[in-house]
C-alpha cells in the first residue's frame, strides 16, 4: 500500500481526526459562523425570517454606550480579579508545598470552591453579604459590616472580586503547586550552597523557573474573569440600579431580554475579539522570556 | 437456518401490515407560571386519562422569548403555550391560529385579539396594589380597618404615624426588585393616563413632560412616603421579596407593595393573619386611588404549524379549563387563581385574590398597559433603584426617565 498518496492520507485522518473534527465543527466552527451570519440580520430570536441589515447591528454595538460602560467595567473586574487570584493562589501554594502538616488536606479544601458551580457560588456569597455580615455587624456594632455591600455600586463590585478570589484561588494554586514540584531540588540546593537565602532562593531560581505556570494561570483567570456570567448573575443580577453589569451579562440582556439577537451578538464577537487579543497578548509577552533548567 | 430466515421475514411482513394501535394525541403544554406548575404537572395526569390524551407540561426559568426561540428552533414548538401578554404581540402574528371559535373566547372579557382575531385566552385574571396586614394593623389601633378609609395620602400617612406611634418602628416594606418597581409600580404613571397610548407615543417623540406630569407626581408622593416608612430605608436594594413578605405575614410590618400572586409566597409564612390588597393611596379625585390596576394574565395561545388533531386537543382543553367544573376547580381552587370566565363562579381561595376579585366584578381596575419596551424593566427598574438607595431626586429620576423613553420602542401591536 502506498502511504504517500492523498488518499491514504485523507483516510488516515478520517480514521483517526475525523470524528473530533466532526464534533469540533459542530460545536465550534458552525455555531461561530452561524452567529457571524446573525450579526447581519434583524433576528429577533422567535421570527422564522431573518431580515439581511448589513452593518447596522455592528453599528448599533459601537452606538451602545452601556455596552462600552459594561465593557470597561469588566476591564476593571478583570484587573483587580486576575491579580488577587493568582497571588492568593500563589502564596497558598507556596504554603502547601513547605511540607506542613495536612497540606493534603489544605490543597483539597482550597480546591473545593472551584467545584461549586458559580451560580450556587453567587448565591451562597449573596446570603453571605446580605444577612451573615450584615447580623454581625449589627450584633458586633461594626460599622462598615451593618449594611450589605451589594447595595452600593463600589461595594458590588468588591463582592464579585471577592467571590472570584474564593472560586479561582483553589484552582490557580493547584496549577502553581505543579510549578513549585516541577523545580528540581538539586537547583536549590545549589542556590543555597553559593548563599542563596531562602526567599532569594524563592525569587531568583524558583520563581523565574515557574514562569509557565505563571502564563498558564494568567490566561485561564483572564479569560475567565472576561466572561464572567454566571456569578454576575446569581450574586448581583446586576443591581444596583446596573452597576455591576459585566460585559456578558450585557450581551445576554441585549440578545434576549431586549431581542436584538444581531445586535447582542455583534457585541458577543467584540467581547471575543478583546478577551482573544488580551489573553494571546498575554499569553505571547509570557513565554517570550520563558527560561528553562 | 432457512427456516429461522423465513420466521423473521414473516414477523417483519406481519409488523407491517398490522394495524397499529392508534397513539393518544400528544399535548405539550409550556407553563410560565412556575408557582403552579406541580398542580399543572398533576392535573395533566389526570386531564390525559379522563381526555384520551396524552399532555405534558413543562415549566422553564429562562426569558419566555429565549425559551420559545429555542423550540421553533429546532422546530419543536409547545401545541399549548402559556406566556405573557406582551409576548403574545410578537408570538401569535407568526405561530399563533385564531381562537375565536372557541366556546372559552366568548366567555371572558380579557381575551387578546390582533388583527380581527382571537390570538390569546387567558389563564387568570391578578391585580397590583398595596398588600396589608389587617390583623396587625388592628391590634395597634384597637379599630377596624377600612382600607376606603385611607385612599387618600393624608390619610395612608396619619395611619403610618399612628402605627409608628403604636409600637410598630417601621410599617412599609418596598421590594427593590427592578421588574416590581419598573413594570408594576412607575408603571401605573402610563396606566392611569387619560390615554396611555398617546401618553407613551409623546414620550418616545421626546415631548413628554414627565416631571410636571399630575399622575408621576402623585405616585412619586406615595413613593416617598413608602420610602420614608420602608423598614429598609437605609439599605433599600437588599430587601429582598422572601423576607419582606414574611414581615408582612408575621406583622413586622403593615404594607407592602405588590400583587396577588405573592400570596404563594406569602402562604409559606404560615401566619393566620388576615390579609388584604387595597389601591395606591394617593391625593386625587380622579377615582384611581379607588381602584387596582390589573385585568387578564399569562395567556394561552395554540401553534399553528402542529397537527389538526393536536390543536383540537389544545383546543378541548382550554374550554375544559373555561367551562367544565374540574377545569375551574383547577383554577379557583388547586391554582388558587381567579378565572377570567364569567362562568366560573368559584369562590377564589386566598384573600388577596378575593379583593382582586372584588375590585375586578365593581369594575374598578385600571387595564394593564401591555407593550412596555422590551428593556423597560432592567433600565426603568435601574433608574427606580437609584431613587429608592437616595442616588438621584424626583427631578434626576424624571430626567432619566424622559432620556429612556427617548429611544424606546414599545412593543408593536
Amino acid at each position: 500500500m502506498k502511504r504517500n498518496t492523498m488518499s491514504y492520507k485523507v483516510r488516515q485522518y478520517l480514521m483517526f481526526a475525523g470524528p473530533a473534527t466532526l464534533l469540533f465543527c459542530g460545536v465550534v466552527v458552525i455555531p461561530l459562523i452561524y452567529g457571524l451570519y446573525l450579526t447581519f440580520t434583524s433576528w429577533d430570536g422567535i421570527s422564522t425570517t431573518k431580515p439581511f441589515v448589513g452593518f447596522a447591528n455592528y453599528a448599533a454595538a459601537f452606538g451602545d454606550g452601556d455596552f462600552w460602560v459594561a465593557l470597561g467595567r469588566t476591564l476593571i473586574y478583570s484587573a483587580i480579579a486576575v491579580i488577587l487570584v493568582n497571588v492568593v493562589a500563589f502564596l497558598l501554594a507556596y504554603m502547601v508545598t513547605r511540607g506542613i502538616k495536612g497540606q493534603n488536606f489544605f490543597r483539597a479544601g482550597f480546591f473545593i470552591p472551584n467545584l461549586i458551580g458559580g451560580i450556587v457560588l453567587g448565591y451562597i456569597w449573596q446570603f453571605v453579604f446580605n444577612k451573615a455580615f450584615t447580623a454581625i455587624g449589627a450584633n458586633l456594632n461594626i460599622g462598615f459590616l451593618k449594611n450589605s455591600w451589594l447595595s452600593t455600586p463600589h461595594g458590588a463590585m468588591a463582592c464579585m472580586i471577592i467571590v472570584a478570589v474564593w472560586q479561582y484561588a483553589g484552582y490557580m494554586m493547584l496549577i502553581y503547586v505543579a510549578g513549585f514540584m516541577s523545580v528540581s531540588k538539586s537547583l536549590i540546593e545549589a542556590a543555597q550552597i553559593d548563599g542563596c537565602t531562602q526567599s532569594q532562593a524563592t525569587w531568583k531560581v524558583i520563581v523565574p523557573l515557574m514562569r509557565a505556570s505563571f502564563v498558564q494561570c494568567l490566561f485561564l483567570t483572564i479569560t475567565r474573569c472576561f466572561m464572567v456570567y454566571d456569578v454576575n448573575l446569581s450574586l448581583t443580577n446586576g443591581e444596583p440600579y446596573n452597576s455591576s453589569v459585566m460585559a456578558a451579562m450585557h450581551v445576554y440582556r441585549t440578545a434576549f431580554t431586549n431581542r436584538a439577537f444581531g445586535t447582542g451578538q455583534a457585541e458577543a464577537l467584540i467581547l471575543f475579539i478583546v478577551c482573544a487579543i488580551v489573553g494571546v497578548t498575554q499569553v505571547y509577552i509570557g513565554r517570550k522570556g520563558e527560561v528553562a533548567a | 437456518m432457512r427456516k429461522l430466515g423465513l420466521a423473521i421475514a414473516t414477523l417483519a411482513v406481519a409488523a407491517m401490515t398490522v394495524t397499529p394501535v392508534l397513539a393518544a394525541t400528544e399535548l405539550t403544554v409550556f407553563n410560565s407560571k412556575s408557582e403552579i406548575q406541580t398542580q399543572f404537572e398533576e392535573e395533566a395526569t389526570a386531564y390525559s386519562d379522563a381526555a384520551g390524551v396524552d399532555m405534558t407540561v413543562t415549566m422553564s426559568n429562562d426569558p419566555v422569548i429565549t425559551h420559545m426561540g429555542t423550540k421553533y428552533s429546532s422546530n419543536d414548538p409547545y401545541v399549548l403555550s402559556m406566556v405573557d401578554a406582551k409576548d403574545i404581540y410578537s408570538l401569535t402574528p407568526e405561530h399563533g391560529i385564531d381562537l375565536a371559535d372557541l366556546d372559552a373566547a366568548a366567555d371572558t372579557d380579557y381575551a387578546i385579539e390582533i388583527d380581527g382575531k382571537v390570538a390569546a385566552l387567558p389563564f387568570c385574571v391578578e391585580a397590583r396594589g398595596v398588600m396589608y396586614n389587617k390583623t396587625a394593623i388592628e391590634d395597634i389601633t384597637g379599630e377596624e380597618f377600612d382600607p376606603a378609609s385611607v385612599a387618600t395620602l393624608d390619610d395612608f400617612k396619619a395611619l403610618l404615624d399612628k402605627l409608628v406611634e403604636g409600637g410598630m418602628e417601621a410599617p412599609v416594606a418596598i421590594m427593590s426588585e427592578d421588574w416590581s418597581l419598573a413594570a408594576h409600580y412607575i408603571a401605573q404613571v402610563v396606566e392611569e393616563q387619560e390615554d396611555p397610548e398617546a401618553y407613551v407615543q409623546a414620550l418616545c417623540a421626546g415631548e413628554g413632560d414627565i416631571i410636571n406630569n399630575e399622575k408621576f407626581n402623585s405616585l412619586m408622593d406615595t413613593f416617598d412616603v413608602l420610602m420614608e416608612y420602608n423598614y429598609a430605608k437605609d439599605a433599600a436594594a437588599t430587601a429582598d421579596r422572601n423576607t419582606s413578605e414574611d414581615m408582612l405575614a408575621w406583622g413586622d410590618v403593615a404594607f407592602m407593595f405588590g400583587g396577588n400572586w405573592d400570596w404563594s409566597l406569602i402562604v409559606q409564612s404560615e401566619s393566620d393573619s388576615e390579609m388584604g390588597m387595597m389601591p395606591v393611596p394617593q391625593n386625587t379625585d380622579d377615582g384611581t386611588n379607588e381602584k387596582l390596576v390589573g385585568g387578564g394574565s399569562k395567556y394561552f395561545f395554540i401553534d399553528s404549524s402542529v397537527s389538526e388533531e393536536q390543536q383540537q386537543a389544545a383546543k378541548d382543553f382550554l374550554n375544559w379549563m373555561a367551562k367544565d367544573a374540574d377545569g375551574q376547580d383547577f383554577i379557583t381552587n388547586k391554582c388558587a387563581l381567579i378565572s377570567p370566565y364569567k362562568s366560573n363562579t368559584l369562590d377564589v381561595a386566598d384573600p388577596l385574590s378575593v379583593c382582586v376579585k372584588a375590585y375586578a366584578d365593581a369594575g374598578s381596575l385600571i387595564d394593564n398597559y401591555l407593550f412596555f419596551p422590551d428593556d423597560h424593566i432592567t433600565m426603568v427598574g435601574a433608574s427606580m433603584q437609584k431613587y429608592l438607595g437616595g442616588k438621584i431626586d424626583r427631578q434626576g429620576l424624571a430626567d432619566e426617565l424622559t432620556e429612556y423613553w427617548k429611544g424606546a420602542t414599545p412593543i408593536a401591536h
